[in-house]
């Protein structure tokens, strides 16, 4: 199948030059008319007096119909194409959103604000929300599509070419909906399964220091942490934290460093987060850092 | 304005402009009554059950047959321009908000209010809605008896057409809510 | 002060104040008044929203302030600027176009100005009150429910929209009743000027729309305050229903912007062309027309909600057709202009350039219909960009020429064209930097209504050229109100009938008289002015 962003980009090719013809000749009237009637540049004589022409006023009402009409089948066809009602999905994967991060789940699995797919597979996204409308848009994989409290929408992603694309929440979902940043890395079939392999795992480090402090603060209410007693869902699943490109859905890039600074106080960073800012010790706050840098 | 001595014939509802405006407001209100309800069909289902076991259909029909004479009295009152006719009117408007209110104490003792689910959200907004409505012709009923009380001609005939329009339109509102809300159990 | 008495030409001793006054045009100078203030206050908002994005990852204001500050500015904007000035021209213009001596409720029309201008007050109060609504102008359910907006900022939204509203519903029925009941002898229905028509058929919007946006507001009050699951999916309600229920409003409401603007230069461009409007009945008949459909598309506010394709196509088709009335008036204006004598005034060249700017804003408009499209740029700039270019290139630039043509009836001078000029081409310039460069930055994928942006992105560049446009177009502004307050002061006389014009409130003296004409005129054509200065050339209809 053809990706999504291709078909509408046609279109959008198509209706752009039919708007861009419209909108030269309309202008082009208008400058006509202003340069040529001015009165400045009249000789002596009064106005024309001539005020309707039924044959005229048909012609520009038709003319319009004819052109959308035509806009119109075009239209049909691509809905048709995009929904990919046709083809069938190799994957569905659930994408919840939330103030201001995404939870995706691969199965039991979980993982956030990082979408991993297969490359030119048809993958199909259940949508939903888990507080306030957020809408899903990957701008080069094509439409967006709302998130809604209660429903599940679907949005098919097809991916020509491997690489890492960036998007983003388009639906105003509150304080930090401009950090609410979606990282979708489109790979290989192969390097696809062994990233799915390796989320599947259960985190295997037990009695780190970092683990401790982890267990036993607040974290564990709202973090999971699967091969640990932590099973929180308020916030991201934190299994393979370090897997992950960026902190906080996109504020931060993600390396031990920055991970003890969101940590130290994640309101800093994304002021209004969901997030609170934990008092630590900096000794805790190391370990804590290393730990979860070490959550790959 | 026409400031017309009562008994004199009403002029047309197109011609004037009081019952012209009148006329557009209660276009303008039906739309909002429209969305009202129409968010209470939506809800219908949802709250079905609830509204089964704890309407009270019979109860309810005595009250509105109330409201629904009250269009009948409004009428003999604007054609004899009867005080008596008028008070009758305004009577039977009461009993049915009396009646409407011995509900809504009934319901919230039984712990069902707006708050409570969706059923009760929609029907105490939407019937809600229709009282305050009823109470302000209620109010312009008693302008015009107190009007009417005074200098017995000042009342122009427009004022009298007015009043009875917008209690008509009172009346219809409750026709769709009681067809909707409460029928709807029946079926 | 001045010479001559501003507004109304009332002996000093009649006066009776802006408070008590029922006089349609010291209303109508009421709300123009109000819809000047509110749009300085929306502007400096925007310029704020601008000076927050005009570079990556700027801390200029935190992200509390600025959803408030983009929240109320487009609350501001379309209710409170552009909505009273637009009825403001009405309340002033319609009675003496129709020859008639005030409006049909004198009373009532002061009581809607005044609770227009309580609810705008409300809502601005709530800044005093903990926090303004921002929550976007459409207020979006659930996150306008208590459970994610706590604040009371959304609560000052319900009330000042209620009021707001109220007072507009009621101006409606005024107008509407006035423009039926209260034309002169010969005035027929099909002579009206074409603002009357438009003001007309935009009355008939209101009253179809705003007792739905009443509606929903009420509904979220009840969520809000007595724990109603209207729009709480927990509670079974569904998110969907508020957004049905705006949209039912805030489309019509787009065209209630529009249309009068399009009267405005249904007037002015004829009497700077010295030739009649060109079909006026189809410019007449398509108004109507865009009233019928607007009722129809409001789903198109949605198509990334998930109705399903079948919705979708149907919100597209009838939104595409919205394109076809419109063109009518378009096409019609230029054939107006085609074999006139063009005075290029200041307010012949905001006529034009809404024609110019109106038909960018509207060819993106349909791009937005073609659903596949929308599903690719909606919630981005590019929406930014259409509504912009509708708003401000089509309305904003036909009041401002409303604003020249009818600014010497209102106050006996005339404002001056040089700074005019000035305004016209500053904003002209300031608007397309501003909005043009918003598009490419809605497909490239920025979002609206948000704080900031990763550098990473490399939507820098074109954020700052656009906040670099509002600044020129605030300093258009500027130019704007200096032209006001000194023409108004120590503006050229005008006399009656300074251009030359068609239509009978010029037949009067400026200002106008409290009883508007010294006795009711009679007219027996579309142009009654133009008759009796040219007895010899009379219009046939
Ligand atoms: C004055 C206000 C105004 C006007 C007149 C319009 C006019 C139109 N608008 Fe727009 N619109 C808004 C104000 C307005 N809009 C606002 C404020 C929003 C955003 C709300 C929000 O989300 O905050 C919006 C959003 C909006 C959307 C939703 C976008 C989204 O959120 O995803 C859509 C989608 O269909 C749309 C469509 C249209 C169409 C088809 C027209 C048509 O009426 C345009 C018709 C005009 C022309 C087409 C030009 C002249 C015609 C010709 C020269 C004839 C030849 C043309 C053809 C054959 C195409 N508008
Ligand atoms: C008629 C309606 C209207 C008008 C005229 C404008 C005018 C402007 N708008 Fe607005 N805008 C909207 C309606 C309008 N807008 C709406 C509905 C939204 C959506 C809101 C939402 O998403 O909820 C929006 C959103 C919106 C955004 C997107 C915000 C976001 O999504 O994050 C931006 C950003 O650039 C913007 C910018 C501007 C600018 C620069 C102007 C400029 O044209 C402003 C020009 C005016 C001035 C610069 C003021 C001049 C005054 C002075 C200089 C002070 C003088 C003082 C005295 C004399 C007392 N607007
Ligand atoms: C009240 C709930 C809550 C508590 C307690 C909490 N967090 Fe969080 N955490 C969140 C939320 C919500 C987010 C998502 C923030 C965002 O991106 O907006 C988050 C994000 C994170 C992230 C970034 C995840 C990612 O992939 O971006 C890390 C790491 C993290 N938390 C670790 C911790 C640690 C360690 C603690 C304890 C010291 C803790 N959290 C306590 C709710 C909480
Ligand atoms: Cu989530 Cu915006
Ligand atoms: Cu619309």
């Amino acid at each position: 199948m053809r990706p999504p962003a291709d078909a509408i980009g046609t279109l959008a090719l198509i209706v752009g030059v039919i708007a861009s013809v419209i909108f030269i000749g309309v202008e082009a009237a208008l400058v006509y008319a202003i340069w040529r009637y001015r009165a400045s540049r009249q000789f002596a004589g009064e106005a024309a007096t001539f005020e309707r022409n039924r044959r005229l006023e048909i012609a520009w009402t038709a003319a319009p119909a004819l052109i959308l009409a035509v806009v119109f089948v075009l239209t049909l066809g691509t809905m048709a194409e995009i929904n990919g009602a046709g083809v069938t999905p190799a994957m569905r994967i659930a994408a919840t959103g939330h103030q201001w991060w995404w939870e995706f789940g691969y199965g039991g699995t979980k993982t956030a604000n990082e979408l991993h797919i297969p490359v030119a597979t048809p993958i199909d996204l259940d949508l939903t929300s888990a507080d306030v409308i957020h809408s899903f848009w990957v701008p080069e994989l094509g439409p967006k599509m709302d998130m809604l409290p209660g429903t599940v929408n679907h949005l098919r992603l097809f991916a020509r070419r491997a690489g890492s694309y960036d998007g983003q929440c388009a639906e105003f979902c509150g304080i930090e909906h401009a950090w609410m940043r979606i990282r979708v890395v489109v790979q290989s079939q192969a390097e696809f399964d062994s990233w799915l392999a390796a989320q599947n795992l259960p985190v295997a480090s037990p009695g780190a220091d970092g683990e401790r402090v982890f267990l036993s603060n607040i974290c564990v209410n709202c973090h999971t942490i699967r091969g640990t007693a932590a099973a929180g869902t308020a916030g991201p699943d934190l299994t393979h934290v370090a897997s992950r490109a960026t902190i906080g859905a996109g504020v931060l890039p993600n390396d031990v460093a920055r991970m003890r600074a969101w940590l130290a106080d994640p309101q800093r960073y994304k002021p209004g987060s969901l997030m609170p800012s934990v008092p630590l010790s900096d000794a805790d706050l190391d370990a804590l850092a290393a730990y979860l840098g070490a959550l790959k | 304005m026409s400031r017309a001595v009562s008994l004199e014939r009403s002029p047309r509802i197109v011609e004037d402009r009081v019952l012209l405006g009148v006329v557009i407001f209660i276009a303008s209100e039906s739309v909002f009554f429209l969305a009202i309800v129409l968010a209470y069909v939506a809800y219908r289902d949802a709250g079905l059950a609830t509204a089964k076991a704890n309407l009270d259909v019979g109860r309810t029909a005595i009250f509105s047959i109330a409201l629904f004479a009250s269009s009948g009295t409004m009428a003999v009152a604007g054609r004899t321009r009867s005080r008596a006719w008028l008070a009758a009117t305004m009577i039977l408007g009461a009993i049915f908000l009396a009646g409407q209110g011995s509900e809504y104490a009934r319901l919230l003792s039984e712990g069902i209010g707006p708050g409570s689910a969706l059923f009760g959200t929609t029907f105490f907004t939407l019937t809600g809605l229709h009282g305050v409505h009823v109470l302000a012709g209620l109010v312009a009923l008693a302008a015009l008896f107190t009007a009417h009380l005074g200098r017995a001609r000042a009342v122009g005939a427009v004022a009298w057409d007015a009043v009875s329009l917008y209690w008509h339109f009172v009346d219809a509102v409750w026709v769709v809510v009681f067809s909707v809300v409460y029928i709807g159990t029946l079926l | 002060m001045t010479a001559i008495p501003l507004w109304v030409r009332r002996p000093a001793a009649e006066r009776v104040g802006w408070l008590r006054t029922v006089d349609h045009k010291e209303i109508g100078v009421l709300y123009i008044g109000m819809g000047v203030a509110f749009f300085a206050l929306g502007g400096l908002e925007a310029l704020l929203l601008r000076a927050q994005l005009a570079t990556p990852e700027a801390t200029l204001v935190d992200p509390e302030t600025f959803n408030q500050a983009f929240t109320v500015h487009g609350v501001t904007m379309i209710l409170l600027a552009v909505v009273p000035l637009l009825v403001g021209f009405a309340n002033y213009m319609v009675p003496l176009m129709i020859g008639a001596p005030d409006v049909a409720f004198p009373r009532l029309n002061a009581l809607s100005f005044w609770l227009s201008l309580v609810g705008g007050i409300v809502l601005y109060f709530s800044f005093l009150a903990g926090g303004a609504p921002d929550t976007g102008w459409f207020s979006y359910a659930p996150l306008s429910e208590r459970a994610f907006a706590p604040g009371t900022g959304v609560d000052y939204y319900i009330l000042g929209l209620a009021v707001n509203g109220a007072g507009t519903i009621i101006g409606a029925i005024n107008l509407a009743v006035t423009i039926l009941l209260m034309r002169c002898p010969g005035m027929a229905i099909s002579r009206v000027p074409l603002f009357v028509w438009m003001t007309l058929v935009t009355s008939v919007l209101i009253l179809g729309a705003y007792p739905a946006l009443t509606a929903a507001l009420v509904m979220l009050l009840v969520d809000r305050q007595l724990g109603g699951h209207f729009f709480d999916p927990a509670g079974g309600g569904q998110a969907v229903l508020w957004q049905h229920l705006f949209w039912f409003f805030g489309h019509p409401e787009v065209y209630i912007m529009v249309l009068p603007a399009m009267g405005m230069i249904s007037e002015v461009i004829p009497v700077f062309s010295r030739k009649p409007i060109f079909g006026y009945g189809f410019v007449a008949g398509s108004s109507v027309a865009i009233a019928f459909l607007s009722f129809g598309v409001w789903a198109h506010h949605m198509f990334a909600v998930g109705l399903g394709d079948t919705e979708n196509a149907i919100f597209g088709a009838t939104s595409m057709l919205i394109a076809i009335p419109t063109g009518v008036k378009v096409f019609n204006w230029i054939a107006t202009m085609v074999g006139g004598r063009l005075r290029m005034t200041t307010a012949m060249l905001f006529a034009v350039g809404f024609i110019a700017m109106f038909v960018i804003g509207g060819l993106s408009g349909v791009s937005l219909a073609v659903v596949p499209i929308d599903l690719a740029v909606t919630d981005s700039y590019y929406v930014v960009a259409h509504l912009h270019y509708v708003l401000f290139g089509g309305t904003m630039l036909g009041i401002f020429a409303g604003a020249y043509y009818w600014f010497p009836k209102m106050t006996g001078r005339l404002l001056s064209e040089r700074l005019g000029r000035w305004h016209f081409w500053l904003t002209f310039a300031g608007f397309n930097l501003t909005f043009l460069p918003q598009h490419w930055l809605g497909a490239a994928g920025m979002p609206r209504r948000v704080f900031t942006y990763a550098a990473s992105t490399g939507w820098g560049p074109l954020n700052f050229i656009s906040t670099i446009g509002a600044a020129i177009l605030a300093v258009a502004m500027v130019v704007f109100f200096v032209n006001l307050f000194r023409s108004l002061r120590s503006g050229e006389i005008a006399g009656d009938d300074p251009w030359d014009a068609f239509t009978l409130e010029w037949s009067t003296t400026s200002p106008p008289p409290p009883e508007n004409f010294a006795s009711i005129p009679a007219v027996t054509g579309r142009r009654p002015l133009w008759d009796r200065k040219h007895p010899e050339a009379r219009d046939k209809r």
